[in-house]
Formats: C-alpha cells, structure tokens, sequence
C-alpha cells in the first residue's frame, strides 16, 4: 500500500510553515465548541462505524468458533480463549513468528542500508544523472504493486524468464533458466524480498537524500580541511544528523513490511504459500481459504497487538520529533 | 557539464560552485538506474513484442518491430471496460466521500482547540497501522451479514475507512501552514466561524485537497486484497483482479496481455507520482528532520 504509506510522513508538513500557527481561532469561546463538533462528526462517526467497531468485533469473534458454516447459519459458539490456548500452542504460529520477525528484519535492513547507499550516492552526481537516478527511484516507488507481483513472476518464469536466463549465462550456477523460482522455499522468499526492498528503497533514499541537503555544507567543508576522511565526516557529520530521520524510517518500514500480503501471495507459488506465510498472510489464509474464521481472527489480533507496539514507538517518535499535536 | 551543484539547492539558497565531476559516482549511479528500471523496462519490452517473441528460450532486449497485440489482446478481449468501470465507480466515489469528510474533520483538528483532539489524533495515526486483515476480516463479516459484499457500496466503504484517516493527516499539514492573521483579519471584518471555513480556509487548502485526492486516489486504486474478498461475481471485478486474472489456476499465463495489462493499470499512479513528487520529498523532509 504505497499510497497511504507515502502520506504518512508527507502530510507532516508539506507547505513550509509561515509560522508556527498555534491552532487559532482565540474567540471559539464564545459561539462555543459546536463548530469542530459539527465538523468532526461525519467523519468521526465513519472512522468509528468502519474501523473502531469492526476492530471490536474481530477482538470478539477471535473468542468464538466462527467457521464455514456459520458464514450460512449465523450460529456459533463462544469459546473463550480456546482460539488463542490453540494458536498459541501450535508449533506453525511460531514458526511463522518467527519467519515473520527474520523476514520483515531482512527486508527492513536492506531497504535502509540500500536507501542510506543511494542517497550518500546522490550527493555526488551531477545534475543530469542525479535527475536520471530521481526519475528511476520515483518510477519504482510508484508502480502498484499487483502490477509489480506479475511482473516479478514473469522475469523469474521458468522456461522465459529473463533473470533465469542472464543468471544462466555467468556460468556460475549452472542452467538455472527451467528452475521453478516462485514454488521454491528459498526462491519465493528471495524473489518476494528482492521485490519488497526494490519498492521501498526509493522512499528512504528519497528521503535521506533530502535530509542530507539540508546539512550544513560549511561544517563537513571544516571537517575536510581539517583532514577527516569521507568515512568520517560521514560517522561524524552527516549520520548524527540523519538519526531522526533514520529512526523513523526504520520504524515505518517495520510496520509496512511487517504488514506485507500482496506480494507474497501473488508471487509465492501455490506449493509454498502456506510454508512461507508471514502472519499477515497465514491469519489471511486461516479466515478465507480454510474459512475458520474465529482462528484467523485471534491470528490478527496477536498480529495487531505486536504492531502496536511498535506503532505507539512511532507515535512517541513523533512527539518528539516536534510535531505540533 | 563542467560544474556540478554539490547540493539540490532547489531554492534553499546554497552557494553553487565548481567542484570536479565525480566520475565513479556518476558511473555507479547509471549502473545503479539500469539495475533499478530493469523491471521496468522488462514489462515494457515484452509488452510491445509482437505476440510470438514474448515467449522465446532467447530473450529478446529489444521488440524487432513495436507491435500492440498485446494490448489488443488485454484490453479487447477482456472484461477490460467493464473491470475500468467498476474501478472508476468505487474509486472516484471513494474519493468524494473521503476528501470532503477529511477536509472538515482536518479544519477542525488544526484551527480549533478542543479537549480530546490531541487524543483523536494519536487514534488517527494508529489506525493507519493496523495489519490489513484485521480490518479486513470483521468488515467482510458485518458486511456479510448486511449483503454488503459483491456490491459497491461495501467496497466504497471499506475504501473509505482506509483512506479517511490519512487524507485528514494529509491536509492538517497544508491547514497548519494557514496563517492565523488571516483568520483574525477576517475575524476583525466581522467573518463568522462559518463564513471563515468557506470563505478563507477551504479554498486556501485547495492544494492540500489536490494531495490528498491523488493519495486516496491511488490507494484505492491499487487495492487487491478487499476486492478480491469482497467481490466474486467476476462482473463487479475491479482492475486490480483482472490484472491478476491472466493467469489460469492451471498456471497458464498470457505474459504478454499480462505486461501490457500492468502498463495500462500502472500508467496513471505513475503519472500522478511524478507530478507529485517535488511536493512529496520536501514534505518529508521538512516533516521529519524539523526540530
């Protein structure tokens, strides 16, 4: 979901500020508070119908045993926690935790670590390819991704895919070009985090790169002639500088790539969708494939409870950051 | 090319000087661009083959000839129009209810003091945090029940739900920019709260409502998963699933109308990317480094 994701942090401060605007209007005292109060209320009242109840009601049939067939009766019984002692207790939820954690960790780094490159990289081109580069990174960013899922099975597609075929010609590996990438465990993971990292590195790297022109040129000049190497003026100068910046990034990419479904089920073929399912993907299966709705849904709730944890790391993060709340 | 501007001085006022081209930083960035766009240019290639070069065991890098077969084939012999119908429908409808609920909702957590605001929007910003099935699951439930799936109007408001929430974040940043004199000149010239929203605010956050829409717009747009939960009569498929409905459960796909297919479904969030982009990465920025 690249469009909210962008928004998150674009709307923080798009238009440069005038002044710090102090939420004005001093004379609401008077006519009193119903103006915001009308203004907030349709959209209160569907932020609260669409989202706030239906969380309610998932925390609620998570303790239920909603299944097939209740989707054509309506009847179900209440179980209490049996959905989470069973979840819990089964060897697949850890095991999928735990790929979880090792699979958004691997897609996480290399987005930064690629991104942190690429924008270091960008401040010493020229005007023409930095433009280039700009161009290609937004391009990327940018292509939905169901678009980019196909495209990605098709560049690995056993027989005619291209990638296959120029991995063949290095004579490395050896003739890889009829291997069935996308319904192998290792190649499916490897594909599906290729094509996580290549989306979201323009966005960090983006990102960074604009942070970093707004260091002060005069103090990594001193730090020059002063002898520092580039290595240096970079641990030094530029990365204390970037450390807010870096923090939320990070933090944001756990939570998008944490939160990954597209991609892996349009990429991993049919043999290794449930081997390598995230959580996301699992409680997604568990709801709507097998229809024991009741489990998918005590799978999500876990799943949000660990997210909020790092949302509400987010939100702090914000706080700090100065953000006028 | 003989200078270089070490920085995107894009109005910030940083000297420009001449500085020595850095020719291993330039060769290394068009390594990095072609490696990048490959994907890219890859779906592009094999959209414009003619349709027996798509699948060759020698890939061809480049179309012998620019053919639209391809095209053709995705887009005429296809529920194509009907799928674009249904997406513009859900979409554009998506956009009005959530933009013109945000721009309300947005004036007044920006220009109004009130108890429970800062709260209401931590509540915001949390929601847009949630794991896509944990939105999905209830919704598909209650929407179950009220015969809500398969038509528009569920998927409208599933949309809605997604994208409300952001576009109100998205246009507090353009409402704070506002300055509160103006608010108090027209205050002074005896303007009510009212007239102060209509008259003053909205239209001066035109250019927020302008972000916003594309955000939203592109956000629904792109959505696979709750349509595909949503929608199973194949008639009231969106976009999103007819690209996915090239390939057969059997595993045959047209790789061809396939390509030329994601060019057509990505070609306009791509476009409204670029024109979005200058705005984007200075909004981060500023956003985040600020303070």
């Amino acid at each position: 979901m690249s469009g909210p994701a962008v928004a998150n942090t674009a709307g923080e401060a798009t238009p440069r500020r005038v002044r710090p605007a102090a939420p004005g209007l001093r004379r609401t005292a008077s006519p009193g508070l119903h103006v915001p109060a009308i203004l907030l209320t349709p959209a209160g009242l569907v932020i609260a119908a669409l989202t706030l109840v239906p969380i309610g009601y998932l925390v609620f049939t998570s303790f239920t045993d909603y299944d097939k067939r209740t989707l054509f009766t309506g009847a179900y019984n209440v179980v209490g926690f049996q959905q989470y002692a069973d979840v819990l207790s089964s060897a697949d939820f850890w095991a999928a935790l735990v790929r979880t954690v090792l699979f958004t960790g691997a897609m996480v780094a290399g987005s930064v670590v690629i991104g942190m490159g690429v924008s270091q990289l960008m401040l010493r081109l020229g005007s023409v390819v930095r433009y280039l580069v700009t161009i290609v990174l937004i391009v990327a960013w940018a292509m939905p991704n169901v678009a980019t899922s196909k495209v990605w099975v098709w560049l690995f597609q056993p027989g005619y895919g291209v990638i296959p075929w120029l991995i063949t010609k290095l004579h490395v590996f050896g003739d890889v070009t009829q291997k069935d990438f996308t319904n192998s465990f290792w190649g499916a993971l490897v594909i599906i985090w290729l094509l996580v990292v290549w989306q979201a590195v323009p966005f960090i790297a983006l990102t960074l790169y604009a942070a970093q022109t707004q260091i002060d040129q005069s103090m990594i000049e001193a730090a020059r002639i002063d002898g520092a190497s580039e290595w240096r003026v970079y641990l030094s100068i530029t990365l204390p500088f970037l450390r807010p910046t870096l923090g939320l990034m990070t933090i944001l990419s756990i939570i998008w790539d944490f939160n990954v479904i597209n991609q892996i089920i349009l990429v991993a073929g049919v043999q290794v969708l449930r081997p390598i399912a995230t959580l996301g993907v699992w409680s997604y299966l568990t709801a709507f494939a097998s229809s024991d709705v009741g489990t998918g849904a005590a799978i999500a709730v876990i799943t949000m409870i660990l997210l909020l944890g790092i949302t509400s790391i987010y939100i702090r993060n914000l706080l700090k950051s100065g953000e006028e709340f | 090319m003989a200078t270089t501007t070490p920085v995107a001085g894009a109005g910030t006022g940083i000297r420009r000087r001449r500085r020595r081209i850095n020719w291993g930083a330039n060769i290394v960035a068009i390594a990095f661009a072609i490696v990048w766009i490959f994907p890219v240019y890859w779906m592009l290639n094999t959209a414009f083959k003619p349709r027996d070069e798509v699948m060759t065991q020698t890939p061809h890098f480049w179309p012998s000839r620019l053919d639209a077969a391809n095209f053709v084939s995705a887009l005429a012999q296809s529920s194509f129009l009907q799928d674009l119908r249904n997406s513009l429908i859900v979409v554009l409808a998506t956009l009005v209810i959530a933009i013109l609920l945000g721009m309300f909702a947005s004036a007044a957590l920006t220009r109004f003091r009130f108890r429970g605001r800062k709260a209401i929007l931590v509540v915001i910003l949390a929601v847009q945090m949630l794991p896509a099935t944990a939105l999905l699951i209830p919704q598909f439930l209650v929407f179950n029940r009220l015969s809500l799936t398969g038509t528009y109007i569920g998927l409208i408001l599933a949309y809605v739900a997604s994208v409300l929430p952001f576009s109100i974040w998205v246009m507090r940043g353009f409402f704070l920019a506002i300055p509160v004199e103006l608010e108090e000149a027209a205050a002074i010239d005896g303007a009510g709260s009212w007239r102060i929203l209509f008259a003053v605010l909205f239209p001066l956050v035109t250019p927020g409502i302008i972000a916003s829409s594309i955000f939203a717009f592109i956000s629904a747009w792109n959505d696979y998963l709750t349509a595909y939960v949503f929608m199973s009569d194949s008639s009231m498929y969106t976009l999103p699933l007819w690209l996915a409905s090239f390939t057969t459960p059997n595993g045959g796909t047209d790789y061809g109308a396939q390509m030329a297919a994601s060019v057509v479904f990505s070609l306009p969030v791509v476009v409204f990317f670029l024109i979005i982009q200058r705005n984007l990465v200075s909004g981060i920025s500023a956003g985040a480094v600020k303070g």
